[in-house]
């Protein structure tokens, strides 16, 4: 019996194009339980939106492939299965918020028939039905029933994102990835979203997972946090071993590139040089060259993961010889 | 002493469209002194970046006087206004779409120099192209290489570099650190701090993220609609908000630390239109503390402690 709705071994994922071949993602594992959040972290080109498409087996293909690996979503090896039976999983099993709510909708087609849409589809229902779920739907994200035979143009970003997030959760997906979901929004428009994401998930017993740049926002919504660098996850643990005990230097570079709202005084240590180029990876660990603990093993061999808790681990040379090593972020 | 460099008096910028006047900046005044930054914050479509605009005449005022070193620049003819471009610069937002693609890096930063004929010699004027590059640290090899070959950071580098290639006193710079991700961002604030340190540089920061704002300017004005509703020295305002919505804003961050878990202000609805407004307080529809007054009357920005001030009836002594 497996208790993890979300079980990703190893994945790989690859685009190969004509200048090369670009190494998207490099052999993650993720384990997700039921009812739970996963913020999944990292800048742009870590691979945390080629992680979730992969998910959903939406890796366009070419250029991206999955050269290894196995998913399993709700107990079915999603590589094993046929198009058609992903289609039946996309929506029901899994559905996808995605960043840019200005261009997720269809400009000619009323927000009320895009989410009847997938309730048609998925849930077997005849317009009249589909129509009226999809008022329910809207009421339920905090729009009024009665706009659904409005255009996307009428809405607000905010409306919009709201319209989005009623497309997803139309038919209650077991697990909804969000790529994003806030980044386009102002900061109260942000806080309601939130809100109102928090409170779905609780309702309907969701597992998430949150593609996220922004560490505060992970802080307000999630259970776990992994870290992703160049196509690996080089930290992963609970919300408390994340933000109270971290252990990986990129992990600290993050936090200790974050303006500190509460003392404007502090001053911000950036991470020096720039993420590594993904079509040529350097061997052993990819944060070497912008590490500021680095050791000349660490352009060797590529680091293995170390176990702090049964949750948490790190994959940091740092921590081969002594397991005890502390950052500087923590001395202070 | 302290010198006032930029005065903004009654700055107002409206745009004509299909449904009437929208008030896209209405009656805005600030001062900035030598050397310092001020913040300004608000929410997309607040009028910041309109604001920003029209004081370096990238748009034509529709009323007020904008002083520079005194002098009202609104007034003065367009080869006047030439002369201090020199002095008053922009960067902008988007390192991607504000770099010409067929431009190599040294001539996006020669430009300015060689359209202003500062430096007419070409050995000379190719020098001074290295130095800026030092200067902003952009790497000297990286001379004849196109914008679509570099990264974001190293773009905004370029960006600040010719912002910097004439006389510079005076910057607007418009959320330039919004599009880039946090381990360069704190590249490119740490880099600006540097050289307003250096060459006593004077910004408008603008920009929607709070936390940014707090750490890079020394005054901060709040926007809404428009209209400045609170103003005051950064450490200030993020300790003492008063008006409402800068409570909302300050209380809606999302902050990456898990003690310090303070209950939000959640604020109903979405900004209304800056379209025709009423003359009230033009947050009141989703102000929790709104009064019959503030639906009513439009309040006026009072200082209620030194340098403090804030545009709401709740302060105004009328209550």
């Amino acid at each position: 019996m497996n208790d993890y709705l979300l079980d990703i071994e190893n994945l790989q994922v690859q685009y190969v194009t004509d200048d090369g071949t670009v190494s998207a993602v490099n052999g993650i594992d993720i384990k997700l339980q039921k009812g739970k959040t996963l913020g999944l972290v990292g800048e742009t080109g870590a691979g945390k939106t080629t992680t979730a498409m992969s998910i959903l087996r939406l890796v366009p293909h070419p250029p991206g492939k999955i050269i290894g690996g196995t998913i399993r979503l709700d107990d079915t090896d999603i590589f094993n299965i046929s198009e058609k039976e992903m289609e039946r999983m996309r929506g029901n099993i899994v559905s996808m918020i995605f960043q840019d709510p200005m261009t997720a909708l269809n400009p000619v087609i009323t927000v009320g028939d895009q989410i009847a849409e997938a309730i048609m589809i998925h849930q077997k229902l005849n317009q009249e039905k589909a129509n009226k779920k999809a008022e329910e739907m809207l009421e339920l994200v905090g729009i009024p029933g009665n706009r659904r035979n409005d255009y996307p143009h009428q809405f607000s970003g905010g409306m919009k994102q709201r319209v989005i997030i009623a497309i997803a959760l139309s038919c209650s997906p077991k697990l909804l990835i969000a790529d994003e979901p806030t980044t386009a929004l102002d900061v109260t428009i942000q806080a309601q979203v939130l809100e109102l994401m928090k409170e779905l998930k609780t309702k309907y017993e969701m597992s998430m997972i949150l593609i996220t740049h922004d560490l505060g926002v992970v802080a307000e919504v999630c259970d776990d946090v992994a870290i992703m660098y160049a196509g690996r996850i080089v930290e992963k643990g609970s919300l408390q071993d994340i933000f109270l005990t971290t252990k990986h230097p990129y992990t600290e570079g993050l936090f200790n590139s974050i303006p500190n709202i509460d003392n404007r005084k502090a001053e911000l240590k950036p991470i020096k040089g720039l993420m590594s180029d993904p079509y040529n990876l350097p061997t052993g660990c990819s944060f070497a060259d912008r590490c500021d603990y680095v050791m000349p093993i660490c352009r060797e061999k590529s680091p293995q993961k170390i176990f702090f808790s049964e949750n948490h681990y790190t994959e940091c040379h740092l921590y081969a010889t002594d397991i005890d090593f502390k950052l500087g972020r923590h001395q202070e | 002493m302290s010198e006032i460099l930029l005065e903004v008096k009654n700055l107002k910028k409206y745009f004509d469209t299909p449904k009437g006047k929208l008030h896209a900046v209405d009656d805005v005044n600030f001062s900035i002194e030598k050397g310092k930054t001020l913040g300004i914050v608000g929410e997309s479509g607040c009028g910041k970046s309109t604001t920003g605009r029209v004081i370096l005449r990238l748009l034509e005022a529709t009323g007020g006087e904008v002083l520079y070193k005194g002098r009202n620049i609104l007034s003065i003819d367009k080869n006047e206004m030439r002369e201090l471009r020199k002095e008053m610069q922009i960067i902008f937002q988007d390192p991607f779409s504000s770099l010409d693609p067929r431009m190599s890096v040294s001539q996006i930063i020669e430009e300015p120099i060689k359209l202003n004929k500062l430096i007419v010699n070409k050995e000379d004027r190719y020098n001074r192209v290295l130095e800026l590059m030092d200067l902003v640290g952009l790497s000297r090899r990286l001379i004849n290489t196109y914008p679509h070959e570099l990264d974001g950071g190293r773009r905004q580098r370029i960006g600040i570099a010719r912002a910097l290639a004439l006389n510079t006193e005076f910057i607007v710079c418009d959320e330039p650190v919004s599009a880039l991700d946090v381990s360069i961002q704190a590249q490119i604030l740490n880099l600006m701090k540097s050289l307003q340190k250096q060459l006593g540089l004077t910004y408008i920061f603008i920009t929607h993220d709070l936390s940014v704002v707090n750490h890079f300017s020394d005054d901060i004005a709040v926007m809404y609609l428009g209209k400045i509703v609170e103003k005051a020295p950064s450490e200030e305002l993020f300790t003492h908000p008063v008006h409402p919505y800068t409570q909302a804003l300050l209380s809606a961050i999302p902050r990456p630390s898990l003690d310090k878990r303070s209950e939000k202000i959640i604020l109903k609805g979405e900004i209304t239109s800056p379209i025709n407004p009423k003359a009230n307080c033009r947050f009141s529809n989703r102000c929790n503390y709104a009064e019959d007054i503030c639906r009513e009357t439009e309040p006026s920005l009072k200082e209620i402690s030194p340098g403090h001030f804030v545009a709401c009836h709740l302060f105004d002594g009328s209550k």
